[in-house]
């Protein structure tokens, strides 16, 4: 049975699992889904004021930029370390209970997806403030951003998928996951623009394009030049390439993934 | 006749880890120090055929590869050898509540679980009165589950997972849950899944259960198949080799061995011997003595049990009248009991050779010898009782 089919036939429990983790999570807290946005707006003003503070003279950043860097941010930190223990966590189900164990990093991502979405109407909402007291609004290629999300979300089931099936071989992945995140985030322009980048690396050229390699360089700055107007995307082959590897990424973690399944009771 | 499950030459082999979960650190460490993964054979080489509509039990010791056997046709757990075919959709009754969310609901975790177990939503939608009402926890629907007692939980996870409408049903030791009058509920269901000609596999301890429901059981030890048969003789063999032999039963042997059995004999009316005997025929039970020393008056006894250690009968010599002088040496002592009313099942015989005044015992085996009964008839019950009918009509009319 193919990906395709599997979802086809399964969607109802799909569905199921995803609300199971998008009721659980915010069961029993008294501000509920309000967390999912407090959180990356907090980290988005931490940022802006330290940057403003110690950093601020002359880094060509804008506020804007920052809230949504660290929004999209927000939706892999959230898939990357929810999904590391999508399957070690439930050892019962996998053991006792047969089902396509696809559908567990499946509907982790996709309750990460909707959550995202969710925040994704905050963030506009935000930015078109900040647009407008600066005399400017939202680029007409806002429209666009559904592309990058769906093309996000994907980059994210591949990571969820490959980090999940590793927890159960090995269960100090979560501890090199949470490692991994905090270099990868300032790797990331999250908390500054590729101009920055381009900037400190006006005489190293191959750095510069190696840095684009990085998938959520291109993914972030995709969505700074969509939204914002006069954001340029830093177009060349190296941001090309940024962009094509992840579906590669996509079929190997897949590939990977159905062949760990097959020992996924016996590890637990 | 279809085939509904059947094993060729299946295997599951699992590493041998230690203690602590798998780490990266440690597999690098015994990859560098090139230990070898040891392995340990769950189940080995087993093969077998189960017809569509019958109910198997699974039995044998704790450890002895039942539950991987389940996990394998569940589909949970890959084969490391050989192969599995199944033919129709596959239920099991392996994990009660299955997914519950602790945080969530009743109501919600019934939709929840009934998906992960397969069953659409619109079907659940429909029958979600009579889950709850077979539950029998109305009043707590809407509660979060972790406030919930262990049985309550269990309940509501049984009376979904019985909604399915599977072609086989696996279940595991899961009979055991709930009160006395859940459990009835729950036999019904079994009994209802039989009537309907689906295929049950399941896996348990209560042999009695085994005995009342399969048309036929598996014995497994070491993650071998030993022996597939009737229910009667497969569970005499696995008492008598195993739970005998390793001591499983709480068996004793006393006495001061003035007297000692040295052997003991079931023969059947024609002197086979045998140790499965049917309804209504003979059971001669031999005992070859030895006496060390010249006893005078000594009583020979014996009583049966039920299975489940239900006092049937007993009785003795000095009760039946027959006193012995005095006994020296090797002899015989022949105890014939013939008709033989006990009805189908499993039962244990404990033999005693004591004083006149029961105040030594010379020697004495409790619980010590099974044996079988088989029975044509089909009335139930634990023993066969003589009667007649005598009708009258109203004359007067």
């Amino acid at each position: 049975m193919n990906i395709i089919e599997t979802i086809q036939t399964y969607r109802e429990l799909i569905w199921n699992l995803v609300a199971r983790d998008l009721k659980g999570r915010y069961k029993g807290s008294v501000l509920g889904f309000l967390w999912t946005i407090l959180t990356p707006l907090f980290m988005a003003i931490i940022y802006i004021f330290f940057l403003r503070l110690i950093a601020g003279r002359g880094v060509p950043i804008q506020n804007e930029d920052i809230i949504i860097g660290v929004f999209a941010w927000q939706f892999t930190v959230q898939c990357v370390s929810t999904g590391t223990s999508c399957i070690s966590g439930s050892a019962n189900l996998v053991k006792k209970v047969y089902f396509p164990r696809i559908l567990m990093p499946l509907s982790i991502t996709l309750s990460a997806l909707i959550n995202f979405l969710l925040m994704l109407v905050v963030q506009f909402i935000i930015v078109a403030v900040l647009l407008f007291r600066e005399g400017g609004m939202l680029d007409l290629w806002t429209i666009a951003v559904p592309v990058i999300v769906l093309y996000h979300f994907l980059f994210n089931f591949s990571l969820v998928m490959l980090v999940s099936a590793a927890n159960v071989y090995f269960r100090d992945t979560q501890h090199v996951v949470n490692l991994f995140l905090s270099a990868w985030f300032f790797m990331s322009p999250v908390m500054y623009t590729f101009a920055l980048v381009q900037t400190m690396t006006a005489d190293l050229p191959r750095l510069q394009q190696l840095y684009l390699l990085n998938p959520l360089a291109v993914i972030i700055s995709g969505y700074r030049s969509l939204q914002l107007p006069g954001a340029e995307f830093p177009w060349s082959n190296a941001a090309l390439l940024g962009w094509l590897w992840p579906a590669g990424l996509l079929i190997i973690a897949y590939m990977i993934f159905q062949r760990a399944q097959r020992n996924f009771s016996d590890m637990l | 006749m279809t085939i509904a499950i059947e094993a060729q030459q299946l295997g599951k082999a699992y590493h041998v880890q230690g203690m602590a979960p798998p780490t990266l650190f440690g597999t690098c460490s015994r990859w560098l120090k090139r230990q070898p993964r040891e392995q340990f054979w769950a189940l080995r080489d087993v093969n077998f055929q189960i017809p569509a509509g019958r109910t198997v039990g699974v039995i044998g010791p704790n450890g002895s590869g039942k539950s991987s056997m389940l996990g394998l046709i569940a589909g949970t757990i890959t084969p490391t050898t050989g192969a599995l075919r199944t033919e129709g959709r596959i239920s099991s009754l392996l994990e009660l509540g299955a997914g519950f969310h602790p945080d969530l609901t009743g109501r919600e975790n019934v939709f929840l679980n009934a998906a992960i177990l397969g069953m659409p939503r619109e079907f659940v939608r429909q029958r979600f009165d009579h889950i709850v009402d077979f539950a029998g926890l109305r009043e707590f629907i809407d509660m979060p589950v972790k406030h919930y007692s262990s049985g309550m939980y269990v309940r509501l996870g049984f009376s979904v997972a019985i909604e399915m409408n599977p072609d086989i049903l696996l279940v595991d030791e899961v009979l055991a849950v709930g009160d006395m009058a859940f459990q009835m509920k729950c036999l019904d269901r079994i009994r209802q899944f039989q009537k309907q000609g689906k295929t049950l596999l399941f896996v348990t301890h209560a042999l009695e259960t085994v005995e009342q429901f399969c048309d036929e059981v598996m014995l497994i030890h070491d993650g071998r198949l030993i022996m597939q048969g009737p229910p009667t003789d497969v569970i005499f063999n696995y008492l008598k080799s195993y739970m005998v032999r390793l001591g499983m039963l709480n068996v004793e042997e006393h006495g001061t061995r003035d007297v000692e059995m040295l052997g003991v004999r079931f023969l059947d009316e024609h002197n086979d011997e045998t140790a499965s005997f049917d309804t209504g025929g003979a059971m001669i039970i031999e005992i070859h003595y030895k006496a060390h020393k010249r006893i005078e008056n000594p009583v020979f006894g014996f009583n049966i049990k039920t299975g489940n250690g239900f006092y049937v009968f007993g009785s003795n010599t000095q009760l039946g009248n027959v006193p012995i002088d005095s006994i020296e040496g090797e002899g015989f002592m022949r105890l014939k009991i013939q008709p033989l009313t006990l009805k189908k099942g499993n039962f244990f015989l404990s033999l005693s050779i004591h004083s006149w005044d029961h105040s030594v015992q010379y020697h004495r085996r409790e619980d010590w010898h099974p044996f079988a009964i088989k029975d044509t008839s089909d009335t139930p019950g634990l023993m066969q009782l003589e009667h007649t009918w005598e009708h009258q009509a109203d004359l007067d009319g």
